[in-house]
């Protein structure tokens, strides 16, 4: 009988030992599973990964850099690997909680053109654009603000005086030269002064204006700063930038391309431009924490520039109200459909595509748009994209659904036995730059004036050159098909 | 010798069965039954080895205390030992049923239905490793050896 128990013992041990060697998960593997699972990608949930790290630093030494701090590669590698074994994968960019602390460099503009955005008797759009800034901004202690014209020039007061000048052009008087903007020079410096810890802000009305233009023609202009656009920023390949148009009350003089200066009171465009490194902008993109930062309240027009590489996350929903005829999600590749056919009664193929398109900082009048998509096909399949509201979300569909933004349903009639579905948001040049560009400003009572501005469009359009190195789209989705 | 390559065979039957439920191309709970949306679930918040676990500790279990608990001439015949499988293979599902609307339940999830055909195949899968166990560990039992088959 003792024998018996023994033999008995060994056994249940031999079996449970080899069961735990399959799942020897660390706490570590765990807590990251468990947060892609539940789809909790929250700081407060990052923290949390971070402290079992820290309580052990021996175990995982890894993922530690060697003054203490996490190593940011290594986690979000880890995370990456889990995330892809998951169903759907489930990706979680860590990122921006590797910039904690970073800084914030306001660059705002005082040239001639810009005091009379923050005239008294406007509603001061402008300095509460820059305030916002300033206070949604995650690390407030972080914040420096320059003045800039000819060049950059810090700020002399504190950033809470700042805030609460009524008047700030009134108290920069005297800063720089207020009669050109040196755009070269602005732009190269903040670029150069720009770091991976470091998101550049430039508050401008984005006009040209070098020194001593007497009859110098606008073409003349317009091909001098297309030129100045795109030597500058190809040398900074690595930055992208982000530029929002607003409007704000103008009232003052204002300072056109022939120097002939005339009184003008009406509303004008300014403009934010947020520069950092790719890297950063796709973190601070998806970044809760900087949400209200980085989506500025009031912008009329927002564009992106150095955002072709942008990754978006996207699956294909197993279940689905719009679905019609079969198909099965290959577990070793997403991007696969397996034994697809088409609906049995009418022959069409129907599936949706979940993604989270919200990091491209586009609205939905582009992402829900079909025509800035280009679809192409063997079946000739269309699509159509819709935003996902709270009520499409239930308990089975939320691991599909939760932190993806727009459904992208594909239909048409599946021909042959496999078949390519490449679809692609194109990254064209934005309507609104050419829209909002005037080539002669040299009188208010010019049509468009107080909607446009001089010379936008060829300077903005030196940059999208610079970055554009061909395959302009803001993301692909890559389908196979197998009947 | 003979009877420790069954108990051997045994073993390895039931740790190549929990490796098969860790696989994601080929696991062992989906080829008898897949539904998207539930399994990817089941997968995600790692449900099947524990449940391939229950099933074979069942199996093992159930064994083991029909040979070497019971063990007794009164109860040697084949429907004794046909009478703890059904047992083993009516508790596994149950079992199972319970641990997935647990765990569905605290995750905000609910596939009845789905549970209700997957669990069905944990029938088949408990009885066939209650008969792997019994064949591998019922050589040493002093009174129940030719149960179900005589040697």
């Amino acid at each position: 009988m003792k024998k018996t128990f023994l033999l008995f013992a060994v056994v249940v041990l031999a079996v449970a030992g080899a069961m735990t060697s399959c799942s020897g998960s660390s706490a570590l593997e765990d807590a990251v599973r468990s947060a892609l699972v539940q789809k909790d990608t929250t700081q407060a949930r990052f923290d949390s990964i971070c402290s079992i790290i820290k309580g052990n630093p021996r175990e995982y030494s890894a993922y530690m850099t060697q003054d203490g701090e996490i190593n940011i590669d290594e986690l979000g590698k880890l995370i990456e690997s889990i995330g892809n074994g998951l169903r759907p994968p489930m990706h979680w960019n860590i990122a921006a909680y590797g910039l904690n602390n970073m800084s914030l460099t306001i660059y705002f503009e005082r040239s001639g053109s810009m005091v009379p955005y923050d005239a008294p008797s406007g509603r001061g759009q402008l300095k509460k654009a820059v305030n916002d800034l300033i206070n949604y901004f995650p690390y407030r202690d972080n914040v420096k603000i320059n003045i800039v014209n000819d060049g950059i020039y810090p700020y002399s007061g504190t950033i809470d005086s700042f805030l609460q000048d009524r008047n700030i052009y009134a108290s920069t008087r005297g800063v720089g030269n207020a009669s050109f903007t040196d755009f070269g020079k602005i732009f190269g410096d903040v670029l150069q002064a720009n770091n991976s810890r470091n998101i550049s802000v430039i508050i401008t009305d984005m006009i040209y204006s070098p020194a001593d233009t007497r009859d110098v023609s606008a073409d003349k202009i317009f091909n001098e700063e297309n030129s100045l656009a795109t030597n500058t920023f190809k040398r900074n390949n690595g930055k992208s930038m982000a530029i929002y148009q607003l409007t704000g009350d103008y009232n003052g003089q204002y300072y056109p391309y022939n120097n002939q200066p005339f009184q003008y009171n009406g509303t004008r465009p300014f403009y934010i431009v947020i520069v950092a490194d790719s890297k950063v902008m796709d973190a601070i993109a998806t970044n809760k924490d900087f949400a209200q930062f980085f989506n500025i309240k009031d912008a009329l027009n927002s564009y992106r520039f150095n955002q072709g590489g942008s990754e978006v996350e996207w699956n294909v929903l197993p279940d689905w109200k719009d679905n019609a005829g079969r198909f099965r999600i290959d577990h070793g590749n997403t991007a696969q459909l397996n034994n697809v056919e088409g609906d049995r009664a009418t022959g069409t193929l129907c599936f949706t595509v979940a993604a989270n398109l919200d990091g491209l900082g586009k609205t939905d009048e582009v992402l829900c748009n079909p025509g800035s998509y280009s679809v192409t096909s063997m079946s000739q399949f269309a699509i159509k994209v819709t935003r996902i509201t709270p009520d499409m979300i239930n308990g089975n569909n939320k691991a599909y659904l939760e932190g993806k933004t727009h459904l992208i349903t594909i239909t048409g009639d599946f021909k042959g036995s496999r078949d390519e579905v490449k679809i692609m948001l194109r990254n064209d040049f934005p309507q609104w730059i050419a829209q909002s560009t005037c080539t002669d400003d040299t009188s208010p009572s010019l049509p468009g004036f107080g909607t446009t501005t001089f010379g936008l469009q060829h300077f903005l359009r030196g940059i999208y050159d610079a970055f554009n190195t061909g395959g302009a789209n803001y993301f692909t989705i890559d389908l196979t098909l197998n009947r | 010798m003979k009877h420790s390559i069954f108990l051997a065979i045994g073993i390895a039957i039931t740790i190549a069965f929990y490796a098969l439920s860790y696989s994601t191309g080929a696991n062992v709970f989906e080829m008898l039954y897949f539904n998207q949306g539930f399994n990817d679930q089941l997968f995600n918040l790692q449900m099947y080895p524990v449940m391939a676990a229950i099933i074979a500790l069942m199996a093992w279990g159930g064994a083991a205390v029909y040979y070497y608990v019971i063990n007794s001439v009164k109860f040697d015949r084949w429907y004794h030992w046909a009478s703890v499988l059904a047992v083993c293979t009516l508790l596994a599902p149950i079992a199972c049923y319970a641990y997935i609307d647990n765990k569905f339940a605290h995750a905000g999830l609910l596939y009845i239905d789905e549970s209700i055909h997957f669990v069905t195949q944990i029938l088949f899968i408990e009885a066939l490793l209650f008969i792997v166990a019994s064949f591998s560990i019922r050589w040493w039992s002093s009174n129940c050896r030719h149960t179900p088959f005589p040697q």
